[in-house]
């Protein structure tokens, strides 16, 4: 058997399971080659949309663009598909405007402010099927189940009593009296104030319930609940009054980090603003600041922060990067008091060689 | 490589959004979220059907992510998410059989987004803008008369540029059933706009 017989016979075999339509072929003379050659082209032109797309594996694709260089009528349906991928391609995929995708988020963050999320028992009560069907194929889990469920009764039946006591104990850590708070729980913040004329600052969080915690912006627990603050909190005026205090202490580490993430992510512009004020200070220094503030100039939807971050990044204009940012700018921004500022900086720069 | 990282970034906030924390999900939202909305709004052809996928497919992420066990990517699961509320919506239009794709405008009117599909190309006339647009009309048409599932692999293939293993993935399928579909789509598509070429 010829290496083409034994190529059709894969392909035929891998074509039987398919529901291609095949069209229908009787041979008009009995010439196996012909008959060989006429069975290769159906394969292939079952296969020139793969191709077209690079879906062919590597030989399969040197085997088409061999039979296409002596097959004209091959050559002819690849040349046609070609065609007609290219028409397709003149009406590209409409990009969704950075407005519509703006709505979009402030939409879903009003949604995700009243959603749960699913709990362990949640799922397991809603979909037993795919704990069935987990259990199903692990014998070794299932027997683990069953062991621990046994022993869990044997030990449920003989230590009853002392389990109580442990259990009391745990309930006694688990809600210790601590006043510190931590991330997972704080809920939410509901207001923050700064009592005027002091460095005292008011903030109440929701745990379970409504909490109150005072201190200066000094205090660890103030600063942790200001950092929460900044980064999850879904009440914009709450996030802005929380930036607006961490902005008075840009040099610690992780306040700077809270900033950034504030000027990259946040959805109001004014707190990507303030954010972006309190770390133009180091765009010299720190080249995570200098970097999200390209960053924010080039992106950012709202004219007021990039006209910002262009002031800002003035004392680095002569970096590379920063070079490269401006000439893009200069050319094509379409806001042109940023074309404009961008070709005055970049005029003061000396010529590079 | 980059791939590699943000799949390594991802499981971090995956991790941390199973923890109840808001913000890492917010990441995982806005790391995905312009490709789903592209992806949204074509399929229904309508921004506001379009943001309705959007908020759905994302709620139902968050609501979920408790369940996500790491089998596959983030980025796979939520298109699985995504397209699975896209075919509904495609059966629900293939009963009611909509108009051409529209969208709102300031004032209340609708709009075809068809009209808004921008024309780079240097030397761009009038008359083969609107020989552009009743190509793009001829498109959705020929399109709309695919089967759903037909039309998501072709979406994905041929507007996305998935590859049809990751396609098959999402869809829940192998990626032999992903080319035959796609082998039918394209014949039934070149079928209807055979006379354009």
């Amino acid at each position: 058997m010829s290496r083409e017989e034994k190529r059709w016979e894969r392909c035929d075999e891998g074509s039987s399971k398919k529901q291609v339509p095949h069209r229908a072929f009787s041979p008009v003379r009995n010439d196996r080659s012909e008959w060989v050659r006429i069975m290769k082209c159906e394969w292939v032109r079952e296969n020139i949309v793969l191709h077209v797309y690079g879906e062919l594996a590597d030989d399969a694709r040197h085997e088409l663009e061999q039979h296409v260089a002596r097959c004209s009528d091959c050559a002819a349906e690849l040349k046609s598909e070609q065609e007609f991928h290219a028409l397709l391609s003149q009406t590209p995929v409409i990009e969704p405007s950075p407005n519509l995708l703006a709505a979009s988020r402030m939409r879903l963050q009003e949604a995700l402010e009243t959603a749960e999320q699913g709990r362990w028992w949640h799922r397991l009560a809603f979909d037993p099927a795919a704990w069935l069907r987990q259990v199903n194929f692990s014998p070794a889990l299932a027997s683990a189940i069953l062991i621990v469920g046994f022993a869990g009764g044997i030990g449920a039946t003989y230590k009853y009593a002392g389990l109580r006591i442990e259990n009391s104990g745990i309930a006694s850590i688990a809600n210790p009296a601590s006043t510190a708070p931590n991330d997972a729980s704080v809920t939410g913040i509901s207001s923050i104030t700064q009592v005027p004329g002091s460095n005292q600052i008011d903030i109440k969080y929701n745990t379970m319930a409504t909490q109150d915690a005072q201190g200066s912006l000094n205090d660890q627990k103030i600063q942790q609940l200001l950092l929460f603050a900044a980064r999850n909190n879904f009440n914009s005026g709450v996030r802005m009054d929380s930036v607006d205090l961490l902005t008075q202490k840009p040099n610690d580490v992780q306040v700077r980090d809270a900033l950034l993430y504030a000027l990259q992510n946040d959805t109001n512009p004014g707190i990507r603003l303030k954010s972006l004020g309190a770390l133009g200070t180091y765009v010299k220094s720190d080249v995570r600041v200098r970097d999200a503030v390209l960053a924010a100039l080039v992106n950012d939807a709202c004219p007021g922060v990039r006209t910002e971050a262009l002031h800002l990044i003035e004392p680095v204009k002569a970096d590379g990067s920063v070079r490269g940012v401006l000439m893009a700018l200069a050319a094509k921004d379409q806001n042109q008091y940023i074309r404009t500022q961008s070709r005055s900086m970049l005029a003061q720069l000396p010529e590079i060689d | 490589m980059a791939g590699q990282e943000r799949r390594i970034d991802d499981t971090m906030l995956i991790r941390e959004a199973q923890r109840g924390n808001h913000a890492a999900f917010e990441e995982l939202v806005r790391n995905y979220d312009q490709a789903v909305l592209r992806l949204a709004m074509h399929l229904t052809g309508n921004e506001t059907e379009a943001q309705d996928v959007y908020q759905d497919a994302f709620l139902k992420a968050y609501k979920n992510i408790g369940s996500f066990r790491f089998e596959c990517s983030f980025y796979t699961w939520i298109y699985r998410i995504v397209t699975n509320l896209c075919l509904d919506h495609l059966r629900k239009k293939n009963v009611r059989k909509e108009d051409a794709p529209v969208a709102a405008d300031g004032d209340g009117g609708e709009y075809s987004l068809l009209d808004q599909v921008p024309d780079g190309r240097a030397g761009a006339n009038p008359e083969r803008d609107l020989m552009r647009r009743e190509l793009g009309k001829r498109i959705h048409g020929a399109l709309e008369k695919l089967t759903p599932r037909e039309r998501m692999v072709f979406e994905l293939k041929h507007y996305h540029g998935l590859k049809l293993r990751t396609v098959g993935e999402i869809l829940h399928t192998t990626e032999e059933t992903a080319k035959n579909t796609l082998f039918r789509a394209t014949q039934k598509l070149r079928g209807a706009l055979g006379e354009m070429r």
